[in-house]
């Protein structure tokens, strides 16, 4: 089942399957997030605050509505 | 053949956090330079290199992932790369890449080979990629880019020989592209381009119709120039980027599965510093002990140097007033130039000290986790996770704070949170609510509350209230086309740099008093002629009055008196006494008289000038800085009325007043740093003071 990357449960990983168009999808690019990367979410700050994602070696903090540019498929 | 030594220039780029200021810090020591770029707020780090007797010039650029520009740092990086800069035209650059992030890195170093620059690649912290487990075949990349490559670590001596070698032999190549851009953008275009902007490279060309309509450098006929050709062939060049993105990833992600050897099960990554610091309780609590610490380290520790600093300025002007023949110009060095210099010299050890916090804090990688906790509370109010820092920092003194502004990328957040760092209550405010706190408030404790504690209390709090809420308006009132976002790499931890931390504290103290110093000194000597120079009839009067009842004087005591309340009539007469007689009118409302008015308005250099300068007016004698002494002189100043001046409401109209108004000359000297401008001080200045007014006349109304 598709879903966007701000809701992929905390320790969960997830395959990016496309990057939704938008102004920030070139950043998103731009750090590595590209579609067949797998991402996992690592910990998220509290109230809905960002969430920080492991993507190949390192760990990369996005806020939610960030996130929710990246689309993903759960492992 | 006489041959012309040029010096060389070497421009240092990379992705944030890859080690690259270490490097620029260690090639260069202390011959750095801090410049300015026209037109951006960013400043421009250049330092000389010397190496076997030849000298080189190092230009540190801001870090970035791309060419594609996005913040005033990353346009700066893409000026100078695309030599659209007119000054700094560097002829080799460095490309510094994290090991153990080579596709985020090669992104951007397959874009400065598609500009055909004079290349070489430093692949840093190749320690950290072994202990990862991580084998990079060098020679595999260097097959796929062609320009020369050095793996190696720059925390170590060895490291940074080889890449002093590297420059020294000029190890660089070109080579001409790696991605052809005319797969995803018409030829005949960039031709064009080519000719008008008079280029050889097609890449330069792209990034020319990419992002020379919103360079401010680029002359507007060109920019329209470029619009117009655009919107002829209807062409979609957002488009065209992600193309070039996912065809230059596809490309490198090939080279990166030849290159990157992962050995078989890798040790399982260590998150566990994080799982505390970043934990949803346990992580806040924990920033807060470290503010904690910070502050009371800063507070008990800058204050010695700071009181040495005091000392070592009144005794200098004390001995250089007795050696000058006294008259007009040794009262101007040893009364106005001299505190003036003094004022700003005062600063550098809180500076340092905040700073060397700072960068320990950002070098261990935890500044990047305060991010991460706090921009969720920040973004209601237009700030980002970055202006904690600087608001925090305002506690103690809002000048590092608006320094260290610097950081945030995205310009509407930087301007607002230089904008409220300054309603924070420093540490400047202190004397002013200790006396005026003393005076009206009953030092009594109600249900284990000491009543003065809690006024403090809610002063400090009243601060962070006029912050947030000043924030809040300038969110709804600036525009900006910049999006604002937070992608930010949460780095490992690891010890910090202590030449780095030094290099920083050392950077910043001398910009301070090289840039901000300049009109700190300026305006003390402006208010100094006010205050000691009147209408010369008027002055001369009282002066010899004075010196008529001085010689009459039978006891020390009376000596003192007379002199007390000589400078004091000569306070009342002079400018800046005419000024305060002035605005009475204007501070009426607010409680105050003109006695008030002359303080307020010396005080602008500084707000603990406020004290000394009502012991001044009202003649008090002896030791100024006794609290106590200038508490029962004030509680004896009686009005025509019979009321007291400073009863309650007038105290706490003057409090909040305090709380909100500029009046410090250094921080607006340093916001027209910050800024580059004198828009924004003024703006702030204004505001400020129109808050503080309205707030202290709606105070005083209440009470009174």
């Amino acid at each position: 089942m598709l879903k966007t990357a701000d809701q992929i449960p905390v320790t969960q990983t997830a395959v990016i399957k496309e990057i939704i168009d938008s102004p920030l999808k070139i950043n998103l690019m731009e750090l590595g997030f590209l579609p067949g990367k797998e991402i996992t979410l690592k910990f998220s700050a509290p109230m809905g605050g960002p969430m920080a994602f492991k993507l190949d070696e390192t760990i990369l903090a996005l806020r939610k509505n960030e996130a929710s540019l990246i689309e993903v498929q759960l492992l | 053949m006489i041959s012309i030594t040029k010096t060389p220039k070497i421009a240092i780029i990379g992705n944030p956090n890859v080690g690259k200021s270490t490097i620029f810090n260690q090639l260069t020591g202390l011959n750095q330079k801090i410049g300015n770029y026209p037109g951006v707020t960013v400043d421009k780090k250049v330092g000389t290199m010397s190496y076997q007797g030849s000298t080189y010039e190092i230009i540190d650029l801001p870090g970035t992932y791309s060419l594609y520009p996005n913040s005033e740092d990353e346009v700066i990086a893409h000026r100078v790369l695309n030599q659209l800069s007119e000054t700094e035209k560097p002829e080799y650059v460095l490309m510094v890449i994290d090991s153990s992030q080579l596709s985020r890195g090669l992104f951007l170093a397959t874009q400065l080979i598609d500009l055909g620059l004079n290349l070489a690649i430093v692949l840093n912290m190749a320690d950290l990629a072994t202990k990862r487990n991580i084998s990079i075949r060098t020679f595999e990349i260097f097959k796929a880019l062609g320009v020369p490559i050095l793996s190696t670590d720059a925390r170590g001596e060895k490291g940074l020989d080889q890449i002093r070698e590297l420059i020294h032999t000029r190890n660089f190549s070109k080579k001409g592209s790696f991605l052809a851009i005319e797969e995803v953008v018409p030829i005949t275009l960039l031709e064009e381009v080519k000719r008008k902007f008079n280029m050889s490279n097609n890449y330069q060309a792209y990034q020319m119709l990419r992002f020379g309509r919103i360079d401010k450098v680029i002359a507007q006929a060109d920019r329209d120039w470029i619009k117009s050709k655009l919107e002829e062939i209807n062409f979609d060049l957002a488009a065209a980027q992600l193309e070039e993105t996912k065809i230059r990833y596809r490309k490198i992600t090939k080279i990166v599965d030849q290159a990157v050897v992962k050995e078989s099960h890798p040790k399982k990554e260590k998150s566990g510093l994080d799982s505390i610091f970043l934990h949803p309780v346990l992580g806040y609590v924990i920033f807060a002990a470290i503010l904690l610490i910070m502050f009371q380290a800063i507070f008990a520790w800058a204050s010695v140097p700071m009181d040495l600093i005091d000392g070592f300025f009144a005794e200098l002007s004390g001995k250089v007033s007795g050696l000058l023949p006294s008259g007009p110009i040794s009262s101007l060095i040893s009364e106005g130039i001299i505190p003036g210099i003094g004022g700003v010299v005062i600063f550098i050890p809180q500076i340092a000290m905040l700073f060397g916090f700072l960068a320990i804090l950002e070098d261990t990688g935890y500044m990047s986790r305060v991010v991460f906790l706090m921009d969720r509370w920040m973004r209601p109010f237009g700030l980002h996770g970055k202006s904690v820092v600087p608001l925090v920092s305002g506690v103690a003194c809002a000048i590092p704070g608006v320094m260290a502004a610097r950081n945030i990328g995205n310009w509407k957040e930087k301007i607002i949170t230089i904008m409220v760092t300054p309603l924070m209550s420093c540490s400047a405010r202190l004397p002013v609510y200790v006396i005026l706190i003393g005076l009206v408030v009953p030092n009594k404790t109600i249900a284990f509350v000491n009543l003065q504690a809690l006024t403090l209390l809610g002063l400090y709090f009243l601060g962070i209230i006029g912050v947030l809420g000043t924030a809040f308006l300038l969110k709804n009132i600036l525009k900006t086309t910049e999006k604002s976002f937070l992608m930010v790499e949460l780095p490992s931890y690891r010890a910090p740099r202590w030449w780095d931390v030094i290099l920083t504290m050392y950077n910043k103290s001398r910009t301070f008093v090289m840039e901000a110093g300049k009109v700190i000194l300026a305006i003390s000597v402006i208010l100094w002629v006010l205050a000691s120079y009147g209408p010369p009839s008027r002055m001369d009067e009282i002066r010899s009055t004075g010196e008529q009842k001085l010689a009459l004087a039978t006891s020390s005591e009376m000596e003192e008196q007379i002199q007390a309340e000589t400078s004091s009539l000569l306070l009342e007469n002079s400018f800046i006494g005419i000024m305060g007689r002035g605005i009475e009118p204007v501070i009426r409302p607010l409680g105050y008289d003109w006695k008030i008015g002359i303080a307020l308005i010396a005080s602008f250099a500084a707000r603990e000038v406020f004290v000394s300068t009502i012991a001044t007016i009202y003649s008090i004698g002896g030791d100024p800085e006794d609290d106590l002494t200038i508490r029962q002189k004030l509680n004896q100043q009686i009005r025509p009325d019979g009321e007291k001046v400073y009863n309650t409401a007038t105290a706490f109209s003057l409090m909040i007043f305090y709380a909100f108004a500029m009046q410090c000359m250094s921080t607006l000297a340093v916001v027209y740093r910050e800024t580059k401008g004198w828009k924004w001080p003024l703006i702030q200045t204004v505001y400020m003071t129109a808050l503080a007014y309205l707030s202290a006349l709606l105070v005083y109304q209440i009470l009174s």
